[in-house]
Formats: structure tokens, C-alpha cells, sequence
């Protein structure tokens, strides 16, 4: 593809801002470990969304959503809809794990369990998290070597190390400062192409009525519908098959580490100065990636109108670069190739610096030396994430086909592991024997039911959703076992946690103890304030928003609404049609509605939760200094 | 290179990492139990 002067001079300033940036924040990130991986827990909520879109917006991520809404038109926007997870998690896994003050999915194992059960499943999620990180990696800088190969000729691994390695510079110097800072710049840069490119797409194509005229003609306006199953059990796309997809992004919000996101989520989780900025800033993460998607989903079906008989998955992926770059004049395309860098950094930038975190902190920190200096911890830090860049290295470009077992692997993990982890955050009863049990049951369960049975005839290749449901009950008949049979936690260690995360669902008998321990204040009894209770309540103390109530389950049910809403209806609005209108009218009154019930109760626990945090991080870093832990 | 034996490998290497880390973490409560014993010992 020419490149004209022009074209490199915007990639070239792209290239400083994105760059230099984030290196401005170096003296930040030198200062401390929580500077290095959580940018000093100070972060506002803005910071934190952009974060999030950002990371989940990767070089490989265009060609994902291309290739569901190429094959299956506008229903196969609901692949997209995982992202949901947060509407739901932002104001419960969000908001407990923001009070665990845990850098990790693997430090809050000894958050939630104690004893060597919590030191197992620390060291086990830390060690998967490591290589889970280099994988993502070299999976994602594949895909880039892939477009510069598309873009420029290139060999392949010209696109997937340079780029990875400039991403690197400011990230082994500025730390987490500098992924969110990048993360910032790149996002608004990415998403302005995403917007504009997919524009140009349906403008290239007619127009959005052209473009719904055309796929009458074709006989193809089922694409338009969202809701074009192929029957209830039967086809490529049951309804069954949706309702899966549904739940496990919607109740696993309840949970954590139910989606393969929520490890990078929660880092942007604990690095939000207050817990309100926490919630606001997942959720609107969330929000952004589905507004994403929508303009994605009508320019990438302008694209299947001007080209409707790609057969091949490795033709029309590229369908959204190939509107950027085939469509572009001379130096706009400089423009788009800088929003692809873009995308690309903000990906790399998060997981090198998240795996980093994984190694230093729960690994190096807690196992190794766990009375390193906070200087010794940043360049603990730098060295991994150097390592890590070169793992990704190795991954991307000697052992290229096997980056493809990861999406095998993401699968099985969420199909095994799925109710374990909603289970750990909802139910006292839950120990560390049963969650590592479901780790352990995954491995081999998934192995016999997806691959092995099938292999050898005995058991049929079962479509997506039965092998869900299938990997679920199979795996609940080990933990759940594994669960009963064995001890119940420590009940110290679970009134420390719960008066700490205070969590929702299960936990009568750990509450009972911390109140007979006067630990946490009793509700008033309900008939004595039932008549002065308004419907929706929005004046909260600290001690009462603490409490789950009506309005946090109002925002449960309204918000997942609200995003179902954003990317059916925006893209809806974008193709012309005026169902797409009132979607989108009704889905911003249900987002004002759903900020007027929650924000008080949000503000009022992070008054609350900010006037103890000195003290709880004190506490937290206490416990792990293990030397200062007597006889535990 | 199959797809089996690929999606093998790969399974493979992150559940021996993730074994790694677990003894890790075994062999780091080991030590801290020995040593908890020994500050106990008159």
C-alpha cells in the first residue's frame, strides 16, 4: 500500500503523543510498587473507563467482531455482548473487590480463604496469569504483524516486534501510569477512527439506506435483526445458544473471574481513587466497548453489502482495515495507521504491565522475598515485564499455531470454572478445597468432553451451549463435594473478610457473628422504619449504604437493560432505522434513571470506605509482611 | 502441526506454570511453618 509523506508524518506524531505521553509519568511509577501496578490507587473514573476500552479494544478485536457480524449479521453482535459482565459487576464484584484492596485476583485468594488452601490458589492463579498474559501477547502481536503485512507487505514479525517493542519503552519505565495514561490518549485516538472509518464505510456503501436496501435485495435482511435465531435448539445460532451467552455475561457479574477480562479489570479497579470511581469506571468501559461495537456492526455491514460473497473467515476479517486503508485518501490513511498503533499499544501496554503485577506481587513478593524493598519490587517489575515482551516474542513467532489453543483454553476455563467463580463471591460455605477442586476438575473434564470422548466416538461434538451447561454440571459434581466434605474457612478469617468486602448473597451465619462480635451495626428492624421508607431511597449514611438494598438491585436489573440497549439500538440508529431511535431514547433515560438510584448509595459508601482506607491498607500490608505474622 | 497436539501443548504449558506457582507457594508455607516452629521452641 503507498504511504505518502504525509501518511508517515501522522503516523510519526501519533507514534510521540502515544509515546511520549505516557513517559511523562516515569518519576510517578519509580516511587512504589502501588505506583508501579495501581498508579498510587488515585486514579478518577475516567482513567479507569478509557483503561478498560482501551485494553479490550485489540488489534485482533476488529477482526473478531468483523467476522461475527459478517456471518451471522446483526445477531452476531450478541458475541460482543460478554462485555456485559460489567454491568452487573460494576456495582457488585466491582464494588467487594474494591474493598478487598487486593492488587490480584490471586492476592484476594487469601483475602477470601485462609491457610494453605488461600496460598495454593494464590500461587496456582498467579502462575496461570503470568503465561495467560504472555499468550494474550504474542496472540495480539500477531494479529498487528498480520495487518502490517496487509497494510505494507511486511513479514510477519516486523508488525509483531516492533511494535511491542516501542509499546515496552514506556511501559517497563512508567509502569501502570503509563498504561493508563497511554491508555487515555490511545483510546480517544482509537475510538475517533472507529467512528469516522466505519462512518466512511456506510457512506461508501450508499448510505445507511442503501445499505438496508440492499441486503433486501440480496435476501439477506435478516441481518438487520437482532433477534434472528435459527430455530431454538437447531442451526448455527439457536436461541438457546443466545440465552448461554446472556447468562454467563449478565450472573457473571455476580462473580469474579468469570470472564478472562475481569483479571485485567480488576487491576483498573483498585488503582480508582474512591469505590464510586471504581464502579463508574468499569461501567462505563463497558458502555464505551458496546458503543464501539455498534459503530463497528454498520460498517462492517456496508462492507458485506459492497463485498457479500466472501466465503472464507480469513477474507472478510479483515473487512473493517480494509475499509481503513483501501478507502482513506492520501494521508488520512497515516491517520488510521496511527489509530492501529493505537490499539495495538493500549492492548500490549496493559498486559505486559498485568502480568508484570502477577509475578512481582504474588509471586516474587509473597513466596520469594517477601521483605523486598519497594525499589527492588519496581525493578522486579521492569525485569518481568522485559521477559514477558520477550516470551511474547517466542509464543508469536516460533510456536505461532499454538497462540490458537488460547481461545480453546479461554472456553473450557469460563465453561468450568464459571459457577466456582460466582460461588466464591456469593456463599460463606465456599472453601479454597472446592475452588482449587473446580481448577483441577476443569482440566480434565474439559479435556473429555470437548475433545477426548469426541475424538473417540463416544461422545458427539456437542454445540457451544450444551458443552457450557455440560462443563458446569460436570465440574459442579466435584466441587461441590470437595466443598461439603472438607472444612468449612477459619470463621475469624471469614468475619474479617466479611466485614471488610461485606458481600452479597450467602453469608447469614459469618454476619450473625460479626454482629454478636459487634463488629458491624444491626439494621434497624424493617417494620419500624417501613412507612418512611421511600421507594427509592437516596439519602444514606455510611453505615446503612454499606448494607445491600433495593436500589442496588434496581441498578442490577436497569443496567444490563441500559447496555442491551446501547448496542442494539445505537446500532440500529446508525443503519436508519427508527426502532433504533427509541431504543436509544429509552436507553438513555434508563441510564439517568439508573445514575439518580445508585450514585447516592455509591457516594455515601465511598465517603465511608475513603475515611477508612489509610487504615484498612495498613492492615492489608501488615498481613502480608509474613515475618510480622506470629503462629497463623 | 495438528490441532490437537497444539491445543495439547498449550494446555499444557499453562498448567505446568500454574503448577509452578502452586509449589511455589507450597514450598514458601513449608518454610514459613519451619520457621514459625523454630521462634516457638523454648
Amino acid at each position: 500500500m503507498p504511504f505518502s509523506a504525509l501518511d508517515w508524518f501522522w503516523t510519526g506524531a501519533y507514534l510521540a503523543l502515544m509515546v511520549g505521553g505516557p513517559l511523562f509519568f516515569y518519576k510517578l511509577a519509580r516511587r512504589s510498587e502501588s505506583d508501579f501496578f495501581l498508579a498510587g490507587r488515585g486514579l478518577p473514573w475516567w482513567l479507569p473507563a478509557s483503561s478498560v476500552f482501551s485494553t479490550h479494544t485489540a488489534t485482533d478485536t476488529p477482526m473478531w467482531v468483523t467476522g461475527v457480524v459478517y456471518a451471522h449479521g446483526l445477531r452476531g453482535l450478541w458475541y460482543t455482548f460478554f462485555a456485559a459482565w460489567t454491568s452487573v459487576g460494576a456495582f457488585v464484584s466491582a464494588r467487594m473487590f474494591r474493598r478487598s484492596l487486593a492488587y490480584t485476583q490471586a492476592e484476594w485468594q487469601v483475602v477470601r480463604f485462609g491457610g494453605l488452601g488461600a496460598e495454593l490458589l494464590r500461587g496456582w492463579l498467579a502462575g496461570w496469569q503470568v503465561f495467560m498474559n504472555m499468550f494474550i501477547l504474542g496472540w495480539v502481536g500477531m494479529a498487528m504483524g498480520k495487518v502490517c503485512h496487509l497494510a505494507f507487505g511486511w513479514p510477519i514479525w516486523v508488525g509483531l516486534v516492533i511494535p511491542s517493542t516501542i509499546t515496552a519503552v514506556y511501559t517497563l519505565a512508567a509502569g501502570f501510569w503509563g498504561v493508563v495514561i497511554g491508555d487515555f490518549l490511545q483510546g480517544i485516538v482509537a475510538l475517533w477512527a472507529i467512528i469516522f472509518v466505519s462512518v466512511v464505510g456506510v457512506v461508501a456503501a450508499g448510505g445507511a439506506g442503501a445499505v438496508t436496501a440492499r441486503l433486501v435485495s440480496l435476501g439477506q435482511e435478516w441481518r438487520l435483526d437482532p433477534f434472528a435465531f435459527t430455530g431454538w435448539l437447531s442451526g448455527d445460532f439457536p436461541a438457546v445458544w443466545w440465552l448461554t451467552m446472556l447468562v454467563i455475561a449478565v450472573l457473571g457479574g455476580f462473580g469474579m473471574g468469570t470472564s478472562i477480562d475481569w483479571y485485567v479489570e480488576a487491576q483498573r479497579i483498585q488503582s480508582a481513587r474512591t469505590l464510586r470511581d471504581a464502579c463508574y469506571g468499569i461501567w462505563a468501559g463497558g458502555a464505551i466497548t458496546l458503543v464501539r461495537n455498534a459503530f463497528w456492526a454498520a460498517g462492517i455491514l456496508g462492507f458485506f453489502v459492497m463485498l457479500p460473497h466472501l466465503g472464507a473467515a480469513a477474507e472478510y476479517e479483515l473487512g473493517w482495515f480494509r475499509l481503513g486503508f483501501e478507502l482513506l485518501p492520501a494521508g488520512l490513511v497515516g491517520v488510521f495507521f496511527g489509530a492501529v498503533l493505537a490499539i495495538h499499544f493500549s492492548t500490549i501496554s496493559s498486559h505486559l504491565n498485568l502480568g508484570a503485577l502477577y509475578f512481582t506481587r504474588d509471586l516474587y513478593q509473597r513466596f520469594l522475598h517477601p521483605e523486598a524493598s519497594q525499589r527492588r519490587l519496581v525493578w522486579v517489575g521492569r525485569i518481568a515485564t522485559f521477559v514477558l515482551l520477550l516470551g511474547s516474542f517466542f509464543y508469536g513467532l516460533m510456536m505461532e499455531e499454538i497462540t490458537q489453543w488460547l481461545i480453546f483454553a479461554l472456553w473450557l476455563m469460563m465453561a468450568g470454572i464459571w459457577l466456582p467463580n460466582i460461588l466464591q463471591v456469593v456463599w460463606w460455605r465456599f472453601n479454597s478445597a472446592g475452588y482449587l477442586a473446580s481448577w483441577m476438575a476443569n482440566l480434565g473434564i474439559s479435556w473429555l468432553v470437548v475433545w477426548v470422548l469426541p475424538a473417540f466416538g463416544v461422545l458427539p461434538k456437542l454445540p457451544d451451549y450444551l458443552q457450557f451447561w455440560l462443563l458446569m454440571g460436570l465440574g459442579a459434581l466435584v466441587f461441590l463435594p470437595a466443598t461439603l466434605l472438607t472444612r468449612a474457612e477459619d470463621m475469624d478469617h471469614l468475619v474479617r473478610y466479611y466485614v471488610m468486602v461485606r458481600p452479597l448473597g450467602w453469608w447469614g451465619p459469618v454476619r450473625r457473628e460479626a454482629l454478636r462480635r459487634g463488629l458491624i451495626v444491626a439494621e434497624t428492624p424493617v417494620d419500624a422504619t417501613a412507612a418512611k421508607r421511600p421507594f427509592i431511597r437516596r439519602r444514606w449514611t455510611s453505615a446503612e449504604a454499606d448494607r445491600w438494598s433495593r436500589e442496588d438491585w434496581i441498578a442490577i436489573v436497569v443496567s444490563p437493560l441500559v447496555f442491551a440497549g446501547i448496542l442494539i439500538g445505537l446500532t440500529e440508529l446508525l443503519l436508519g432505522q427508527a426502532t433504533g431511535l427509541w431504543i436509544t431514547l429509552a436507553t438513555v433515560a434508563g441510564g439517568v434513571f439508573l445514575y439518580w438510584v445508585i450514585d447516592p448509595k455509591l457516594r455515601a459508601v465511598s465517603v465511608e470506605y475513603e475515611a477508612r482506607q489509610a487504615r484498612y491498607l495498613e492492615d492489608l500490608e501488615r498481613q502480608h509482611r509474613w515475618g510480622e505474622e506470629v503462629g497463623h | 502441526m495438528d490441532r490437537g497436539l497444539v491445543t495439547l501443548i498449550g494446555m499444557s504449558i499453562a498448567y505446568i506454570a500454574s503448577l509452578l506457582g502452586m509449589g511455589f507457594a507450597y514450598w514458601a508455607w513449608r518454610r514459613r511453618q519451619r520457621r514459625s516452629g523454630k521462634d516457638k521452641q523454648p
